[in-house]
């Protein structure tokens, strides 16, 4: 043991434990603060993106294959299921068309361009999830030149799912809400309540129960289970209106004084393979 | 001479399939490998160096650059945190090298300095994370919920893909005869 920690050996220990620590520390506020990465290293995840998705298209087909035969055996349950849904989804439909006709031109009478309710899609095919338990991170195939930016909010399966942490020219990094990082689930939301709406941010997610907390709620409107939550549009950068789930339970914090809320998401993070990025169109 | 054998090609195509492989089957078997409350590390890359060096036969890979390499493409592309990785893979290439004097080499003993490798590379990996910050798990939820469920899935690769491994590097190492 004397030979093999010998003092060269341990000063060079001790320099590859300084460089490696520093260069993590370096990254991590690097990727925190800057919009997008420095050139080179955009360049080599470019590359790296294009020699990835050599492998992870042919793994994802053989995974939708895979899937499509598991969906035929439900096929006969499920489109049971959906005829009842697509007659009511009918009427909504031209509902929402006819309002969104009188919206627009609601907001030309007031010579109102964007609201925060506008916003543009990119969607994207996930290429990988990092291998490792320390984050809940995914790679999608779209980045900078697709209109990309950092901080956009990402969804599927119809809900939120998380946000834009890195973007690469042609491919980025999405930090799920399931993350243990502060900043990957502050979301503006709102709950509409039976008695109007009641705002606030997402404060945490509970990994075990798969919900997403919304703590210091100091509103005293009444919040019942099965509530919509959705965006509310304030910070700017995420449109307003996207679904986040539904109220699974509402508590009291640690010192009685406020709500908490426990929202079920509405989408599953460990199934997803096609994203949505939602751009807002009142940022420009 | 590792220039003129068919491992020039198919040692790196292998690594990078591998650490490709990695993510993609995080990516597709995420239900399986992030059911809460564990979460399995799916580590080939480390597998197929490992298994490289056990099976180089006589021709020595430069395997501490490639796991350098690999390592910086990891924490590129895959974590987003330089830093970690470009050193942990050369570390345990450096550790299977220092246990491989010790051991003989047969399917029992590399399968088991492979899980020492692996032990060690996530403790590291954890220890390095939480005091940088990246996660805030006990030790001991660590060792349950992380180490042990990392340890099954890995050891059920090494057992699975220990004889395709061998077949391909003994294919690539033979002479060309023809």
């Amino acid at each position: 043991m004397r030979k093999f920690f010998s003092n060269r050996r341990l000063v060079i220990i001790v320099i590859i434990l300084v460089v490696c620590f520093g260069l993590m520390a370096g990254s991590i506020t690097m990727r925190n603060r800057r919009n997008t990465p420095p050139l080179i290293q955009q360049f080599g995840n470019d590359i790296v993106g294009f020699a990835d998705s050599a492998v992870a298209l042919p793994v994802n087909w053989l995974q939708t294959s895979f899937s499509s035969v598991n969906d035929l055996m439900n096929t006969y349950s499920e489109n049971r299921e959906l005829k009842q849904q697509v007659t009511d989804l009918a009427q909504t439909k031209v509902r929402n068309q006819a309002l969104a006709h009188e919206n627009k031109q609601l907001k030309q009478e007031l010579k109102l361009n964007s609201s925060m309710t506008d916003y543009d899609t990119v969607t994207a095919a996930v290429l990988m999830r990092t291998p490792s338990a320390w984050q809940q991170q995914l790679v999608i195939n779209k980045g900078q030149s697709s209109g990309i930016k950092k901080n956009m909010p990402v969804m599927s399966d119809g809900g939120l799912i998380g946000r834009i942490a890195e973007v690469n020219k042609t491919n980025s990094k999405v930090e799920l809400l399931s993350d243990t990082s502060e900043s990957s689930n502050r979301f503006a939301i709102a709950i509409h309540g039976t008695d109007g709406i009641v705002n606030g941010i997402v404060t945490g997610y509970n990994a075990s129960r798969d919900e997403l907390v919304m703590g210091q709620v100091s509103s005293k409107a009444k919040l019942k289970k099965g509530a919509r939550v959705t965006t509310n549009g304030m910070g700017g950068i995420t449109p307003k209106g996207l679904y986040v789930g539904k109220v699974a339970r509402v508590g009291k914090d640690d010192y009685g004084l406020a709500q908490k809320v426990y929202i079920t998401p509405a989408a599953n993070f460990n199934d997803i393979n096609i994203v949505t990025v939602a751009e807002s169109a009142s940022q420009e | 001479m590792y220039r003129l054998s068919r491992l020039k090609y198919v040692f790196p195509v292998g690594l990078f399939v591998c650490l490709f492989l990695d993510g993609a089957l995080s990516h597709v078997w995420a239900p399986l490998f992030f059911h809460y409350p564990y979460s399995m590390a799916s580590e080939l890359v480390l597998l197929w160096l490992t298994l490289a060096y056990f099976f180089e036969n006589g021709i020595e890979i430069p395997l501490i650059p490639f796991a350098a390499v690999a390592g910086i493409v990891a924490d590129l592309y895959g974590s987003g945190i330089l830093g970690l990785y470009m050193f942990l893979f050369p570390c345990v290439m450096g550790l299977t090298t220092i246990l491989s004097k010790y051991f003989s080499s047969s399917f029992l003993s590399m399968i088991m300095i492979f899980f020492i490798d692996l032990v060690a590379f996530s403790t590291l990996n954890y220890w390095a994370y939480s005091l940088v910050g990246v996660t805030s798990t006990p030790f001991g939820d660590y060792l349950v919920y992380v180490l042990a469920p990392t340890l099954a899935l890995n050891l059920v690769y090494f057992v699975v893909l220990y004889w395709p491994i061998r077949a391909i590097f003994n294919w690539a190492t033979d002479e060309k005869t023809a």
